[in-house]
């Protein structure tokens, strides 16, 4: 082994150790691993604790008569059409006689709302009212809306003199086959929902990687530098020493608590069958989450998210620790590394927006986009998790990475050897050039 | 062959901080480096050291570069202290000397005995932090010389310790000199280099203003010194009628006197018998580091106190 790598590992080896006994990280990670246990098991815990209730809503409809309506159940039609899935009935809909009293008990919970329907004269027109106590997010409303819709239709649809079965066939809804627009690609092939959360959760793991152990490079380069311990390392160790171990110290120490976490999640998350029947004594949905993940989950996903935490990791790593290298006081970190953490919020932040359809840029921009390095371990690992991108693809973006991280690691290095024993001045841009240029 | 510092020049911004500079350490010499606050002894070092690049001029140890040189070859007490404040003093020690190859179990046993031999021993597995500042310097001392460097750097070693700790630590120097290091040290405190220092050098603003073994520079500045003290006079008002005498240091224990050149210092000795004093001390004496100092930099060196108010200014541009 040479120098270098010696003198490296071994200041991996202190900033890891030290780290990873420390009482802060102990307690932090066995926190952040009940809370991904929980996470994992929170499907199962809900059913366990939560009963799945349908919500009773109250039906006040006086018979019109004398008024030529049609007689019709709408409560045997409100219930069909709210409950797609009758097995597992949402709405269960309760006649009610009172107006009145059916509103004082949506008021203290006992119903969920009351939907009032009043003859018009018209044949098969009514007016809809629905009582409730409002909730900000409106989903009973809609699904409320979407059963009056349906219902409304198929009486209006009596009242013409259609027979049920007609009905039926009128209102089931045509299928419509989706195509790709690349005649190159067949239907089938391409974005899958379960690939495109994957993909999603992969590029929040490196964004979260990046934005907490970077800033902790951040701040340990900053800590030798205000206790003045910087110079008595650096007489036995040079600068590039200095900053690999330290990246890969602190690499290490965020490996080990992803791994803390993750571990304990994944197997109860592959449990969860068992476990399902275990607890709550029901047969395991063969199809669960743990069974779409290992279908979507290849190893060649795996290996290119690795390569993209590890490559993306060490350029936004390296560029922290030469930021950091210039502050006198770790007071003065946050303002000069803020650019930087910036620059990965963003790109986190493009990823997500854009494979999410929040914000819809030309194809042509997107591909152009995931190449860029600082972009990349988010953009191209998304859009390859979810098939958009191919193999080849994403091994040129992760060329391009591996490059640019090499150039951030030379110019950090750089940095680093100037900014160390540089105290008492304010880094300014025409100082950083200086710095540069005199570097050895 | 001998540590070489011939014609260092670096500029920082607009200052100059060493301008030319050259002079030579003996080797297993204890070699004293004086200077004013930014005169650029801190610059030299760092430079000798490899942390810092001259813009020109080498330092040369045994005829090799000081960029070519293993890492362990030098032990390095910086001027600023440091220790990572929240890491067991044994184990910052290890790694310390780990990083210079020392093996991790060699590292502990040399490290618990030098603790044991400045009187810490319980300290081992103590945080820094948590240490005195005189006990911190005494584990930064421990840090420069673990790895066994043939040469010592050490800037402003005596500083901020305590009599007990300057002599513990004068022990030590001593003591490395005689296992046949080289030791440079720059200190402003010129009894320490009077009393340590086989040979100096002294530097103003960034140039050389003189250098060489501790007796030659003495002899060289051509000074006559008296040190002279009567029974029940301490003023010795008399000697200013003495031609050629002029009292550098009036004192309650004993006068002392520059004699100038040409005239015999003998003739202080006279002039106090023709006056029937009865002379308790009478000495003639080189000129002493602090006023070879004064006479040759103009000022008297900075003490602690301004030393310790006086803000870097640019990297590596301090004394």
């Amino acid at each position: 082994m040479n120098l270098t790598a010696r003198n490296a590992v071994i200041v991996a080896r202190r900033e890891y150790t030290w780290r990873v006994r420390s009482r802060t990280f102990v307690i932090s990670t066995l926190l952040l691993m009940a809370l991904g246990i929980a996470g994992a098991a929170a499907p199962i815990l809900i059913t366990l604790f939560v009963k799945n209730t349908a919500a009773q809503v109250g039906l006040y409809a006086p018979t019109a008569s004398g008024q030529g309506s049609v007689s019709v159940d709408l409560a045997a039609l409100l219930t069909a059409n709210a409950n797609p899935d009758p097995k597992n009935p949402s709405i269960v809909v309760v006649p009610v006689d009172d107006l009145d009293v059916a509103r004082q008990e949506v008021v203290s919970g006992q119903l969920a709302g009351v939907l009032a329907v009043a003859p018009t004269g018209q044949p098969g027109e009514y007016g809809w009212t629905y009582y409730d106590n409002g909730s900000p997010f409106g989903q009973t409303k809609l699904r409320v809306q979407q059963t009056v819709n349906a219902t409304a239709f198929q009486v209006r649809m009596l009242a013409a003199g259609l027979t049920p079965a007609q009905i039926v066939q009128a209102s089931t809804p045509p299928e419509v086959s989706f195509e790709p627009a690349d005649p190159s690609k067949t239907a089938g092939e391409g974005p899958s929902a379960t690939g495109f959360g994957l993909g999603f959760g992969m590029t929040v793991i490196i964004f979260i990687a990046i934005l907490v152990y970077g800033q902790w490079i951040a701040m340990s380069v900053a800590e030798e530098k205000s206790s003045r311990v910087m110079e008595v390392v650096l007489n036995a160790a040079s600068p590039f020493q200095l900053l690999a171990g330290k990246v890969v110290g602190v690499g290490a120490v965020g490996f080990t608590q992803y791994a803390a976490v993750a571990v304990p999640a994944l197997i109860v998350l592959l449990l969860q069958p068992t476990l399902e029947s275990v607890i709550l004594g029901t047969t395991g949905n063969a199809s669960g989450p743990a069974t779409e993940l290992a279908a979507v989950l290849t190893p060649q996903l795996v290996i290119v998210f690795g390569a993209f935490f590890v490559l993306g990791f060490a350029l936004y790593a390296v560029l922290y620790a030469g930021i950091a290298s210039l502050v006198s006081r770790q007071e003065d970190l946050n303002p000069l590394i803020g650019p930087l953490t910036m620059v990965a919020t963003l790109g986190y932040l493009l990823a997500a927006w854009t494979m999410a359809g929040l914000i819809v840029l030309p194809p042509a921009i997107v591909d152009l986009l995931s190449y860029v390095p600082f972009l990349s371990p988010y953009l191209m690992l998304a859009r390859y998790a979810a098939g958009q991108a191919g193999d080849l693809e994403a091994l040129i973006a992760l060329v391009i990475l591996a490059a640019s991280t090499l150039v951030a690691l030379w110019f950090a290095a750089r940095l680093y050897s100037a900014g160390v024993l540089l105290y008492g001045q304010r880094p300014s841009v025409r100082n950083l050039i200086a710095i540069l240029r005199s570097a050895g | 062959m001998s540590l070489v510092f011939d014609q260092l020049r670096k500029r920082f911004g607009t200052v100059q901080a060493l301008d030319g500079i050259s002079f030579n350490v003996d080797p297993h010499q204890v070699f004293g480096f004086l200077g004013a606050n930014g005169a650029g002894k801190t610059t030299a070092m760092r430079i000798a050291l490899d942390i810092l690049r001259a813009d020109s001029g080498t330092v040369t140890w045994q005829g090799r570069d000081s960029t070519e040189l293993p890492r362990r070859t030098w032990g390095y007490l910086p001027e600023e202290r440091g220790l990572y404040p929240r890491m067991q003093v044994l184990d910052q020690l290890v790694f310390f000397a780990s990083l210079y190859g020392i093996a991790r179990g060699e590292a502990r046993r040399e490290a618990l005995a030098w603790l044991a031999r400045f009187r810490i021993p319980d300290y081992a597995t103590r945080r820094a932090e948590e240490l005195s500042k005189g006990n911190q310097q005494k584990v930064q001392f421990i840090a420069a010389i673990l790895h066994d460097p043939e040469v010592l750097i050490m800037d402003e070693p005596f500083t901020g310790l305590d009599p007990v700790n300057v002599a513990l630590l004068k022990q030590a120097f001593l003591e490395m000199r005689d296992r046949g290091k080289t030791i440079v040290f720059s200190t402003h405190q010129m009894e320490m280099a009077e009393e340590l220092c086989d040979a100096v050098a002294i530097i103003d603003h960034g140039q050389l203003v003189v250098s060489g073994p501790t007796r030659d520079v003495k002899r060289e500045s051509g000074k006559q010194m008296v040190r002279l003290a009567v029974a029940d006079d301490a003023d010795i008002p008399w000697l200013a009628d003495v031609p050629g005498v002029h009292v550098t240091r009036p004192g309650r224990d004993y006068t002392e006197l520059e004699v100038a050149q040409g005239i015999d210092p003998e003739s202080v000795l006279e002039a106090a018998r023709e006056r029937g004093e009865r002379v308790t001390l009478f000495e003639i004496a080189d000129p002493t580091l602090e006023q070879i100092f004064v006479e040759r930099v103009g000022a008297a060196p900075p003490s602690e106190e301004e030393r310790t108010l006086a803000a870097p200014v640019a990297p590596g541009a301090g004394s």
